[in-house]
């Protein structure tokens, strides 16, 4: 306010002095569509004799002659002439130069042009985002970038997500790219627990993306190739997604804006299950019991499970630019219920982003605060459920005669609503992402700047059950079952750059140098608690956490882990480096057996790098980048790898022999090395010993663990290394209302870090090594713009683009099992194994051929013959289409997406849908009642369940409406949205959603391979209307 | 003023500039939650607590000897005492337990492969512990028996041992011993830990080793050695050895006991010389039907049965096992509605089910899809089966607790059955030896001994006690034909070894695989 105050007073005073000494003066305000500009440039044309408007968009300038013509001109508007003519006050409207706007592009440590850019990258900016319910950010680009495939693994709100940018490069469970939030690149790791097995299996952890609010992102960046990522070094191999939060440059004089939706969601498809009267029927046609197995009632077990929801979102936030600076504060409030009982997301979000200019604009100043809190409830899923299901595979195969009662009870199976009433898993995570940069002027060639950033986590999950469960595995059932889980993660983040930028006379050099350290610091503990007094799950939950709680309390000193149980009455505490002796003599009634494990351990990455841009004649652009990134988690032969890249771009267009014919072609190369970490884990060079975890036994025993080697210690693990080699071609027409861009790339990862068997003797099963085989994604991405209509009433325009990719593993000689298949009967299956020649994820089955006269399989070489089928989890091609038209004030958007080539493994159908599972008396869908299978036919992992995944959704569409207000209202803008997305979707596939992948914890995982292509009981889409209003004021 | 707050920025800047530079790191890792021992440069530095190693590596044990799973599968699904057959949709499991029973694995299997790294990795934790240089005589002598069963076990399903020296690392690929030197390792570390282990009576808790447990161990080996070092008869001082072990455990008073299936519950008695602390929920729940009354809702799983030919070597009526039909003790006895209860029985029999079951009320059962549920001998083949299909095993029973920590490993029985067939193999007669366990349990006396009782015998003493398949190879039977074995591997000698595991070829270029693999 201060700062407002002297610059108003100082303008008054030189408008003052103005109006003493000069005649001819012309005043008046420029203003763009939210309101005044400042920073304006004013010319007198053909003259030097220029002013800049001022914080509330006021000018005034003496005129050198009567005739004068005055050039405004301001960066990112479209600049506009004026003849005086006499006139005393010319106010003037700048508009907003679109395509000028669209062109800056966030790159690692700066910014550029897309014109001026030599790698591969892309940027979405708020205004393109998608719309509608959006629980976490990536989901804002989904399909709006070519080669980069976003696939939500499941409808469950908070879900982990799966994002590939030019394809599939690691053979581990990493395959997301780094992601970094205004400067601070975050840890690949999970930032909450996973789902812990309270008697059900386990499940995957939550999206670490979801405590960003999607309403503060200005915009999204997605670097793809290695030119543009190797600037990230060792983190660069899977691309890297800059996300940019809002500020208040664009706000001034001060600015609110409120948002809020309101959305209604409901499972866009749900299984045709028989119903009671085909149930029965279907019984006695297959000649079991009907009577034996009819309980009288009528449910349908999906309705009981799944629900309509309505959730919402509320954001404020006040922006101004006041002139030496900027601030934008904001608040989120979201509530998102899942389709699914029990679930839900809630989060609460605050930001407040500012940025000042002090010492004549030379020293920058830059704050971006976030905290967040999110709340996840969660149904009891698991991707690793055994014979009996989760609460979707016993939904499914629910006999539908069963009352809708808790405490129905049937021996053996599983009843949904018990299982749903006793289950109860929640977790809350408070995550502050802080950053700030000082930024330095030295000279108009040399900046600095300094960045520090501190991330930090503390997530909390319970997961109960009560001893009412019944059918449970784990001694659950009966005795009752929890699990605290607690993570706190802190990432600090130390950077320093130099940045020097100089213009000759035909050529333009810019060059940046720059260090950063950074560490990763993960500690908390898992807690598992049997046999629990109460039958109340939020008692549950806090008679463990004092138990536990209470227990550590009586440790004196360090401890890893301690527990106690009823063989085991005075407990047991396991101490690393024993300084304290005392016992724990510690038992709690409330809960019969504990046992507790602490972990702790920080992870380095220090780095040094290098770019240099050189333009010459704005025609030949070259880049070159380099960075040294040491990691503690190689022994010290390998800790530093080098990365480094080149790039040039040639902008024909600008060329003499081009002509008028493109408003854009430039012709870009590339080529760099990245390298990738992730999923290493810490210390696997040396030599460790911890005490194994702790369990408890099904009866509630504890047998306190010893020490023992964590890892087959390698102390020659080395860096994985991809090394890409990319073409490009961006062309433009008539003023670039047609554009288009088309890029071939060779991805080729080596040295592949991979968890292989030890050659036993060894003290674990497997060891992480550097193996010498390659992974290879090679494609082709291409994407199209045009403008159909560009009038002032009217515009109608369309975006498409489509990747190809080709994905296959080569000179690997083993042959590794992975993609497990669960479900009655299924123990021990899997579908995929990853071998040399094939592409990751390809799948490994029997070839089913029919059925016999007896109704039993036919598989082509015998029941377990199982080969390779030439099909693969992985698309071949991702394409997207969005089209957006506007009239007066009325717009309509809509968004396709569509990905083919690839084959999901229905491992649904497989463990519910077949006549051995009917002849169990448990409910299937209609077509296995006259399939021909027999009940005593054995449903084997086969080509039967494989389905093409190929689909086309209409994503999302929109329309909207920009309510006309008064030109001094309060209000200054008003716009109404209604969104649909998932509206419906184009696919043979006969599951629920084609667009699946269901995951495991880490532990559920076959020989830590990572899983795609599965469907087992995912979590149903969704299809959500969302009513938004949009004001600012 | 204006230059003055300039230059104090500056210097500022300078200063955060100095201090980044000063906060170059070594990138090394600290001991915070694991113990990092220092690299003094030699390698292997020694287990920071050997005592404590060994107690994980016990843990390790019991967990491997607990699973149904692995090596259990490998001794026990793959002989004629035991198969899993595929009943509609259950049990299939990628056709994992059909191959096992059928003789047709590969070196692909899941269960081979996880025996082959479960008892090498033991074998390697025991050498850590023994060569450590803090480690005491006593420990070093217990890891040493901890590293002669691991090495056993590879030895006894593989044939070849790998050994890997502590200071080698995955680049090294590791040494692979023949089957003779992996028999002569073993019997020099059982010598050493005979020697420095402490003496346990019959009685007291078993779970760790002693010199009985190490003595039947070799006792075991011996017996067998013929078989391992392919000399094809056994010696007689190894025989003679093999009676002076079984009589030196005897001596600390381990003994035949009355009351079979007491044997296995919880309370002490004199025949268990190791007992695995781990649940024995798993060895009952296998068989059982899911509606068989389980306390606490465990449950059965409806799987493992038994072969009619198993259960025909029993006496007693062939189509019924209830009270009365004159079963000798160790078939067991089914419970029928006159005698099914909660307190006794809870309606589920002791050893072999045949035939109706009953709930603890009385009342029959019924599988799920309300058929009688009548466990029946026959199956109409290894695949497309009901659910009642099979008759079942139980020598665990629920009564005694479902989760007791008390799996018997080593049993003072079988070393008596050692000892009697250690006299056979040297010539003597082991008539008395036999009856003296025949008429404990209540089976009629047989008047002279042949081959063939001695390996029936062994097999309705020591069912799915994890013996069979050892037992079935010393005999020369392990290739016989059984119900649903493969035609072409009937009589294939090959299938006495278990191939090495693919991956574990390729892990190793010392490794060959064995014959007909």
């Amino acid at each position: 306010m201060k700062f407002n105050l002297l610059k108003q007073l100082l303008f008054l005073g030189i408008m003052l002095s103005g109006s003493i000494i000069f005649a001819q003066t012309v005043t008046g305000t420029v203003t763009g569509d939210e309101g005044p500009l400042p920073g304006v440039n004013v010319i007198e044309k053909g003259t030097t004799n220029g002013v800049t408007t001022d914080f509330d968009g006021n000018y005034s300038i003496d005129l050198a002659s009567s005739d004068a013509v005055l050039v405004f001109s301001f960066i990112g508007f479209t600049s506009q002439e004026q003849a005086v003519n006499g006139r005393s006050v010319i106010n003037v409207q700048l508009a907003v130069d679109a395509q000028a706007l669209d062109e800056v592009v966030v790159i690692g440590y700066g910014q550029t042009t897309v014109k001026d850019a030599t790698g591969s990258v892309s940027a979405v900016k708020s205004e393109d985002f998608n719309k509608g319910v959006i629980a976490s950010p990536e989901q804002l680009i989904q399909g709006k970038t070519a080669g980069v495939q976003i696939s939500n693994s499941s409808g469950e709100p908070g879900a982990g997500i799966a994002l590939r940018i030019r394809g599939t490069t690691s053979v581990r469970s990493n395959n997301n790219p780094l992601f970094v939030v205004d400067g601070v690149p975050l840890s690949g790791e999970a930032s909450s627990a996973e789902g812990s097995d309270i008697g059900f299996g386990t499940s995957g952890a939550k999206n670490p993306l979801s405590f960003l609010n999607p309403n503060d992102i200005e915009s999204i960046s997605v670097l793809k190739d290695a030119s543009s990522t190797a600037i990230y070094g060792s983190r660069g191999a899977n691309g890297v997604v800059i996300i940019t939060t809002k500020t208040g440059k664009g706000s001034q004089g001060g600015l609110f804006e409120y948002s809020a939706a309101l959305s209604f969601a409901k499972a866009a498809d749900t299984y045709d299950l028989l119903g009671k009267d085909q149930f029965l029927a279907g019984l006695n046609q297959f000649g079991l019991d009907a009577t034996a197995n009819d309980f009288g009632s009528n449910t349908d077990w999906q309705e009981v499970v799944l629900r309509s929801t309505v959730s919402h979102d509320q954001n404020i936030s006040y922006s101004n630019n006041y002139g030496d600076g900027s601030i934008r504060a904001t608040f989120g409030y979201a509530q998102q219920e899942g389709i699914i009982e029990k679930s839900s997301l809630e989060r609460l979000t605050g930001r407040v982003n500012a940025n000042h200019r002090f010492l004549d604009d030379k020293l920058k100043l830059t704050a971006q605060l976030s905290i967040s809190q999110t709340k996840d409830e969660s149904p009891p899923l698991s991707g690793s459920a055994g014979s009996k299901g989760d609460l979707l595979g016993s939904a499914y195969s629910a006999n539908p005669t069963w009352p809708n009662d808790p405490t129905f009870n049937l021996e053996g199976n599983r009843n949904p609503i018990n299982f749903l009433t006793y289950t109860q898993n929640e977790s809350e995570t408070d995550r502050q992402l802080l950053n700030f940069s000082a930024e330095y002027d030295f000279t108009t060639e040399l900046t600095a700047k300094v960045n520090v950033g501190y991330d930090h986590s503390n997530s909390t999950r319970e997961a109960l059950a009560s001893s009412l469960i019944d059918n449970a595995e784990s001694g659950t059932s009966g005795n009752g079952a929890g699990f605290i889980n607690d993570i706190e993660v802190s990432n600090k983040l130390l950077e320093f750059t130099l940045n020097y930028s100089k213009e000759f006379e035909n050529s333009k050099l810019d060059a940046l140098v720059g260090y950063s350290f950074q560490d990763f610091q993960r500690e908390g503990r898992n807690v598992e608690g049997w046999g629990f007094t109460s039958e109340n799950m939020n008692q549950m939950a806090s008679d463990i956490t004092a138990a536990a709680n209470e227990a550590q309390a009586r440790i004196d000193g360090s401890y890893q882990q301690y527990g106690y149980g009823p063989n085991l009455p005075n407990g047991f505490i396991n101490r690393l480096f024993p300084n304290e002796t005392n016992d724990l003599n510690y038992t709690n009634a409330t809960v019969r057996s504990l046992v507790g494990n602490t972990f702790d351990f920080t992870d380095e990455l220090q780095s040094f790098f290098g770019r240099v841009n050189y333009t010459i004649a704005d025609k030949y652009l070259f880049t070159a980048t380099v960075r040294a990134d040491g990691s503690s988690k190689f022994g010290s032969d390998n800790q530093y790898g080098y990365f480094p890249s080149g790039a040039f771009a040639w902008k024909i267009n600008e060329e003499d022999f081009t002509g008028d014919t493109f408003s854009t072609l430039k012709l870009r190369l590339s080529y760099g090395i990245t390298g990738n970490q992730d999923g290493l884990g810490f210390g696997n060079f040396v030599r460790r010993e911890r005490y194994a975890d702790p369990s408890i036994s099904d009866g509630g025993d504890v047998n306190p663990p010893g020490l023992t080697s964590v890892s087959f210690a390698n102390d020659k693990l080395k860096w994985e290394e991809t090394t890409s080699y990319g073409f490009g071609i961006d062309f433009g027409f008539a003023n670039d209302r047609l554009k288009g861009t088309i890029d071939f790339y060779n991805k080729q990862t080596t040295d592949l870090l991979i968890k292989t068997v030890s050659a036993q003797p060894a003290p674990q099963p497997t060891v992480f090594e550097n193996i010498d085989a390659t992974v290879l994604n090679q494609g082709v991405e291409f994407s199209l713009d045009y403008d159909f209509i560009q009038s002032d009433d009217l515009t109608w325009n369309a975006n498409f683009n489509i990747a190809y990719n080709e994905n296959e593993l080569q000179d690997f000689d083993g042959a590794i099992s992975a993609g497990t298949i669960r479900g009655p009967g299924l123990s021990l299956a899997f579908s995929q194994i990853l071998a040399g020649g094939h592409p990751l994820f390809s799948y490994f089955l029997r070839q089913f051929e029919g059925y016999d006269a007896n109704g039993q399989g036919i598989f082509t070489g015998g029941v377990d013959n199982q080969t390779f089928v030439g099909k693969s989890a992985l698309p071949e091609v991702t394409a997207g289409l969005s089209t957006s038209v506007s009239y007066k004030n009325w717009d309509v958007s809509l968004y396709f997406a569509g990905q083919f080539g690839h084959y999901v493994y229905n491992n649904t159908a497989n463990a519910f849908f077949t006549a051995g599972n009917f002849g169990t008396a448990r409910n299937v869908i209609p077509s296995v009642l006259t399939s021909g299978e027999s009940t005593s036919a054995e449903a084997s992992v086969s080509t039967r369940f494989l389905e093409s995944a190929d689909f086309i959704r209409l994503q999302n569409a929109t329309i909207g409406y920009q309510v006309p207000l008064k030109e001094d209202g309060v209000i200054k803008s008003l716009r109404l949205t209604l969104t649909g997305q998932n509206l419906f979707i184009i696919t043979d596939y006969t599951g629920l959603d084609p667009e699946v992948s269901t995951n495991p914890d880490n532990a559920g995982l076959l020989n830590d391979l990572p899983t795609a292509g599965i469907d087992y009981t995912s979590f149903p889409k969704p299809r959500t209307f969302t009513f938004g209003l949009n004001m600012t004021f | 003023m204006k230059r003055e707050q300039n230059n104090l920025k500056f210097y500022g800047l300078l200063i955060v500039f100095a201090v980044l530079m000063y906060s170059c790191t070594d990138l090394e890792i600290e001991q915070s939650d694991s113990i990092i021992p220092e690299d003094t440069g030699g390698g292997f530095s020694g287990v920071a607590d050997p005592a404590s190693s060994i107690g994980d590596l016990y843990n390790s044990f019991y967990s491997n000897l607990e699973s149904q799973e692995n090596l259990n599968a490998v001794n026990v699904v793959t002989t004629d005492e035991q198969l899993i057959p595929t009943r509609g949709a259950d049990w299939g499991d990628n056709g994992i337990w059909r191959q096992l029973h059928q003789h047709s694995w590969t070196p692909a299997h899941l269960f081979i492969l996880r025996t082959w790294n479960d008892w090498n990795q033991n074998a390697f934790r025991a050498s850590e512990i023994i060569e450590t240089s803090s480690t005491t005589v006593a420990e070093a002598a217990e890891a040493k028996w901890q590293r002669a069963l691991s090495m056993y076990h590879v030895m006894d399903v593989f044939g070849v041992v790998p050994f890997r020296g502590v200071d080698e690392g995955p680049e090294i690929d590791p040494i692979v011993l023949t089957r003779t030197e992996a028999l002569d390792f073993i019997l020099a570390d059982l010598n050493d830990a005979i020697a420095g282990l402490p003496s346990r009576a019959a009685g007291a808790e078993a779970y760790t080793a002693s010199k009985e447990v190490a003595k039947f161990l070799l006792a075991k080996v011996l017996l067998n050695k013929h078989i391992y070092n392919g000399s094809g008869s056994a010696d007689n001082a190894d025989m003679l050895q093999v009676m002076t072990l079984v009589d030196e455990i005897a001596a600390q008073g381990f003994a035949l006991e009355a009351g079979y299936f007491d044997l296995f519950a919880t309370a002490p008695d004199s025949e268990s010389i190791w007992t695995i602390k781990s649940s024995i929920g798993n060895r009952i729940w296998n068989g059982m039907h899911y509606k068989m009354t389980a306390p606490d809702q465990s449950g059965g799983w409806n799987g493992f049965s038994t072969l009619a030919e198993f259960y025909d070597l029993f006496e007693g009526d062939a189509n019924t096992n209830y009270v009365g039909d004159g079963q000798e003790e160790r078939r067991g006895w089914v419970p029928d509605a006159g005698n099914a209860d909660n307190t006794t029985n809870f309606g589920i029999g002791f050893g072999f089910l045949i035939g109706q079951q009953y709930d603890e009320t009385g009342a029959a059962l019924t599988d799920r899809q309300g058929n009688p549920l009548t466990l029946k001998k026959q199956f109409p083949g290894i695949v497309g089966n009901d659910e009642t299909t099979g008759i079942r095993i139980i020598k665990y029973h629920p009564i005694n607790g479902e989760f007791n920590q008390h799996q018997i490993a080593f049993r003072y029985s079988d070393a008596h059955l050692m000892k009697a067939e250690a006299l056979w193999r040297s010539g003597g007669d082991p008539t008395v030896l036999v009856n003296e366990l025949r008429t404990l349990r209540g089976a009629q006396p047989i008047t002279s001994v042949t081959e063939q009782d001695l390996i029936d015998e062994r097999g309705r003493e020591l069912y799915i006690e994890q013996w069979r398949r050892n037992d079935l190879i010393r005999f020369g039977q392990y290739t016989k034909d059984w119900e649903f074995k493969l035609p072409a591997a009937v009589g294939d000698e090959t299938k006495n070894l278990m191939p090495i595991p693919a991956s574990a070829l390729l892990s190793n270029p010392n490794l060959v695989q064995n014959p007909g693999y």
